[in-house]
């Protein structure tokens, strides 16, 4: 039997459908708190990961 | 009456829990996997509970209320009309609308020729999942997504503004369900977290099962390749679902990656190859997965067998449970066993008979939840199901 083998590190990984790197690229200099700013953005990102991922696997 | 309730809650709980472990409980837990049946019992047709989960959870937690259960499924009747249709799934046959209403929704798959996927499109899904899913599948199951490319259109942007509506306003409602199940009737929250294998993904909503066998003599490294590349998405998809508390498992719907399926030598390489880390890996987390084995996966115990102890529940379908039980009860427990057809058309005598040699040779030692073998729909006989509820109850006492 083939070994079993880890998971494979994607390119565009779990969770994520626009990386907050691609994200940070469209933005002007951020003035305040960044790590905000990117938290609020791969919260919401999350959902829309959540919604294709579920429609495929639950729907 | 709430302390009571609560205090019935604790007890169905540990007895639930201790026995998924492997464990001796006070006695065998009572766990059926009920859907349509809800319905039936409820006075509600197939069409009312797909349609409006409200009254899918109302019939659920009916049952739960007027029948011992240690633990049920929030809504069994899963896939919500209000959903399919926002999104304009075509892959559905759903009750009042393309069959009748007293028939339960139906998964409708595509003829080879018309695949969601396209053979030559592997390389597309291995390199980015979500993005194929997105561009890609999702124009093409669904009636109103436009593909990329073409002009967007008003029926595409509502399909994402519903359909994510939908999705949240829906999976938002299972927690106040699980909170009303346990505060009205002492009821755990059977499950919590879904998984599918990768195999069974493409087979089931990617290339169809005919477009995956061919594609396995075809082109089998694209089709491992793509298996791995779904693994760490579908393990996401299981945790992000799964009991905080890590008393409930995850389920696994397992669906056509056994033997007589595909070949021994298929499962091995394909099916187990890229399943069984996902499964170490939830594992490791600390939660189970209940194997719900749909069919016979006899032929494939020794594979399981390679997991930890007390990783899974399995779920007896088609087999002997006496004998899954001799060849791998003493790493897991096990649910299930008593058959659908005996559950729909026998008599309750025949009912309590099954269920007594079962507790008798299955759940001695503990490490056994009593269901039947496969999800219960509206063909199900009321009485049936009380019997073996019943029975379980007064006989299945340590």
């Amino acid at each position: 039997m083939p070994k079993p083998k880890e998971p494979t590190a994607p390119s565009r990984p779990p969770g994520v459908c626009i990386p907050w790197e691609e994200k940070l690229r469209e933005l002007p200099e951020i003035k305040g708190d960044a790590q905000l700013a990117q938290k609020v953005w791969e919260d919401i990102d999350a959902l829309a990961y959540m919604y294709i991922w579920h429609c495929l696997v639950s729907f | 009456m709430a302390a009571d309730m609560e205090q019935l809650y604790a007890q169905r709980l540990k007895r639930y829990v201790t026995a998924m472990r492997n464990g001796k409980p006070d006695c065998v837990p009572i766990r059926p996997f009920v859907a349509e049946f809800t319905a039936k019992y409820a006075g509600f047709t197939c069409q009312e509970v797909t349609h409006d989960y409200e009254k899918a959870f109302l019939a659920a937690r009916r049952c739960a209320g007027d029948f011992d259960w240690d633990a049920v499924v929030g809504n069994m009747v899963y896939v919500w009309t209000g959903l399919t249709e926002a999104i304009g799934l075509k892959y559905y046959g759903v009750p009042g609308l393309d069959v009748p209403p007293d028939v339960g929704f139906q998964y409708k798959e595509p003829p080879e020729e018309e695949a969601h996927m396209k053979a030559d499109e592997y390389d597309a899904l291995i390199e980015d999942p979500t993005g194929f899913l997105f561009n890609i599948w999702l124009p093409r199951v669904s009636k109103d997504v436009a593909p990329i490319g073409s002009p967007s259109t008003y029926r595409n942007n509502l399909s994402f503004l519903k359909g994510g509506m939908a999705m949240l306003n829906y999976f938002n409602a299972f927690p106040k369900q699980a909170e009303l199940l346990r505060r009205e009737s002492g009821t755990v929250s059977a499950i919590s977290g879904i998984l599918k294998a990768p195999f069974d993904i493409i087979g089931d909503k990617l290339r169809g099962f005919t477009g995956l066998t061919m594609d396995v003599f075809e082109r089998p490294k694209k089709v491992l390749a793509a298996c791995e590349a779904l693994m760490p998405h579908l393990l996401h998809i299981a945790l992000g679902g799964a009991d905080p508390e890590k008393n409930v498992p995850i389920a696994i719907w397992m669906h056509r990656g056994c033997v007589p399926f595909i070949r021994p030598e298929w499962f091995d390489r394909f099916y187990w190859s890229t399943l069984k880390p996902i499964i170490e890996e939830i594992h490791r987390r600390g939660h189970q997965v209940l194997f719900y084995a749909e069919g016979a996966w006899g032929a494939h115990l020794d594979s399981f067998a390679e997991l930890p102890d007390g990783s899974i529940v399995l779920h007896v379908d088609r087999d002997d449970i006496f004998a899954v039980h001799r060849a791998v009860g003493h790493k897991f427990a096990l649910s299930g066993g008593v058959p659908n057809v005996l559950l729909s058309w026998g008599t309750p005598q025949e009912v309590r008979d099954c269920c007594r040699k079962i507790i008798d040779e299955v759940a001695r030692e503990g490490g056994y939840i009593m269901d039947a073998s496969a999800i219960m729909q509206n063909d199900t006989s009321i009485e049936n199901v009380k019997a073996m509820t019943d029975f379980t109850r007064e006989y299945g006492v340590y």
